[in-house]
């Protein structure tokens, strides 16, 4: 609804007089709510951005002065002092990319967090058209048993899965990372619902031009599915490009597997007091690619994260 | 209809990952839970109900529980409050209310290791900008609060390093994380309840806005408010990545934020200690499944009233 019919309504309304003072307190209650979320976005980016000591003192605002300071690591490599003068920012930031391997962390991310989606769309997919659209004996057990798994959250079962996945061998590998993650019942659930919605006729006349149940799935259910997998996508996309329970548990030390909040997670471990800027930075760097995506596609990414709200 | 074996195709896969990944861990942990396997070693000794014992009876686990539970027993109300008051003001604003929708959001979305390290920054006692605020209010009219006028004298608290306050303040990060995901649950409610009910119940005499919402409003959302409350319960169970985060070893001050999931990690990740790991396992999907099933449940029976 646009703002004026809403106004509209409120002046018909007996609140009419005192509509400017409740609304008034109520952005005055909504701004101080803001702050508090906003205050360690607030922290992180201005910290990435600042010099050391401006950081100890709580010094030059927001951006820092500036101003160049020495790097005693560079001078500590025998360089000459002028050559080791260096501006906050940028000393911040690229000392995040050569103190670890970020690029290394971002991209095993990225690997990741794909190959789950896609395995959970390969796996997922057929088996909700088989549920929602097919006959077959055992179908009820079968749905059955997707709303039960619904139960289990998969951190939950974490320490037994580790111990299979170290009786086989797969520990420290990218194996580890994406295997627990393969079976998404949420993901069945939620795309038998929709294929529930889907008429038989689209699939009947797909039977009667000699289509097979296979190519049925991917060339007729998979685009009328596309929205409902855009918004799980990013529910997916999103829980696992954040998790660190899972990849602390079967990633021990090898570090070209990090993820990326792994490799942050490190990076504190052996943070050495001034080091406070290019820790930032790297926060940073891993927080901001899903937050920029979220304020381009907002309603999107609402509609995916609390996709599980919409049983 | 043609007789098709194309389902077996379908189902088979995910049926075997379920078993796989989903069931049979349930049924390890089960077993393990019995025991005091190790890994690396051949065997292990079934030990009975020893490893149940303990985590009922130890101090550590007590600690344990106390842990887990002031968390959630903070952050679910909170969360489920603030993002219920959140959802109010914003739905009711003639502008700008999606503006704070987003910002609300935010935390949401930020990995939350990340954003607990800088909390820790935060929170820290001489750096931190939250203690260096506070100080900045010494001498006003906020000293007359007892609290406020303590921490001028001496110092404000160690937030995080404190064992009055770590399991607060670590709960406030849950609480800040968690209620704007709850918020948009129940804007969505809220968008949803037809206007000609508000009309109705004004000229029923619903006159004040308190009465709206206690006749209306707060009814409409009783599906809502049962999904809201079950997942974030579920959520805050799970609580892990903020403590792993400020306290590496052994669970913050005096073990008062020692968790469930930081416990089984510890236990049986750092320790290897699988069998009694095993059985926080158990003890745990208890919990959550118990949660989930009374909120079918709920749901089933179609009750408005929470």
């Amino acid at each position: 609804m646009s703002d004026a019919a809403l106004q509209s309504t409120d002046t018909n309304s007996a609140t009419v007089f005192r509509f400017p003072t409740s609304e008034a307190i109520k952005h005055a209650v909504l701004i101080l709510g803001a702050i508090v979320v906003l205050l360690p976005f607030y922290v992180m980016l201005s910290y990435s951005f600042k010099a050391p000591h401006e950081i100890m003192q709580n010094t030059g605002g927001f951006f820092g002065t500036q101003e160049l300071f020495r790097d005693d690591f560079c001078i500590k490599l025998g360089n000459a002092v002028e050559d080791c003068m260096v501006r906050p920012v940028i000393y911040n930031y690229t000392t995040a990319f050569e103190k670890a391997p970020l690029l290394r962390y971002l991209m095993n991310g990225l690997i990741v967090t794909v190959s789950i989606f896609l395995i959970q769309i390969i796996v997922a997919l057929p088996c909700a058209y088989a549920l929602a659209k097919l006959r077959f004996w055992g179908r009820e057990a079968v749905f059955g048993l997707v709303l039960f798994c619904l139960l289990i959250p998969v951190h939950a079962i974490a320490l037994p899965l580790y111990i299979m996945l170290a009786k086989v061998g797969l520990t420290n590998t990218y194996a580890a990372l994406i295997i627990p993650w393969t079976i998404s019942v949420f993901g069945i659930f939620l795309m038998r619902q929709f294929f529930m919605t889907v008429p038989d006729d689209l699939i009947d006349a797909a039977r009667m031009d000699g289509m097979s149940e296979y190519s049925i799935v991917w060339n007729v259910m998979l685009p009328t599915a596309i929205p409902a997998l855009m918004a799980f996508g990013i529910f997916s996309v999103v829980a696992h490009w954040n998790d660190y329970f899972w990849p602390r548990i079967v990633i021990t030390g090898n570090r070209d597997l990090f993820t990326p909040p792994l490799g942050l997670r490190e990076f504190k471990g052996d943070a050495d007091g001034d080091n406070f800027g290019p820790m930032m930075a790297t926060a940073c760097i891993i927080v901001i690619p899903l937050i920029a995506a979220f304020l381009l596609a907002q309603r999107r990414f609402i509609e995916g994260i609390t996709l599980s709200g919409m049983k | 209809m043609p007789r098709s074996y194309a389902h077996l195709w379908f189902i088979a896969p995910a049926l075997f990952l379920m078993f796989v990944i989903l069931l049979l861990p349930i049924i390890l942990a089960g077993t393990l839970s019995f025991t005091n396997y190790s890994l690396g070693n051949t065997g292990a000794d079934w030990v009975g109900f020893d490893n149940y014992e303990r985590i009922f009876t130890r101090s550590t686990y007590e600690k344990m529980f106390g842990a887990t539970f002031r968390y959630v027993f903070v952050v679910v109300p909170m969360t489920v409050a603030l993002g219920l008051g959140a959802a109010l003001l914003i739905h009711s604003l003639t502008r700008f209310g999606d503006l704070y929708k987003t910002i609300y959001f935010l935390p949401v979305m930020a990995a939350l290791i990340a954003m607990a390290i800088v909390w820790e920054f935060a929170l820290h006692p001489t750096v931190g900008i939250v203690n260096a605020t506070l100080e900045r209010g010494c001498g006003t009219f906020l000293e007359r609060w007892h609290w406020y006028a303590q921490g001028c004298d001496r110092t404000f608290p160690l937030w995080l390093t404190d064992r009055d306050y770590a399991i607060w303040t670590v709960a406030f990060i849950g609480v800040w994380q968690g209620f704007g995901f709850n918020m948009v649950l129940y804007l969505a409610g809220l968008t949803s309840i037809p206007r000609e009910l508000y009309h109705a119940a004004e000229m029923d005499g619903a006159k004040s806005g308190w009465d709206r919402f206690r006749l209306v409003t707060w009814p409409m959302l009783g599906p809502t408010t049962v999904f809201v409350v079950t997942i974030s319960f579920i959520r805050s169970f799970q609580v892990f990545d903020t403590v792993e985060a400020f306290y590496p070893q052994g669970g913050g001050p005096s073990k008062s934020v020692y968790v469930m999931m930081f416990a089984i990690y510890e236990k049986a990740i750092q320790q290897n200690l699988m069998g009694i790991g095993a059985a926080i396992t158990i003890v745990f999907l208890g919990f959550v499944m118990f949660l989930t099933i009374i909120q079918r449940w709920l749901v089933e029976r179609r009750t408005h009233y929470v």
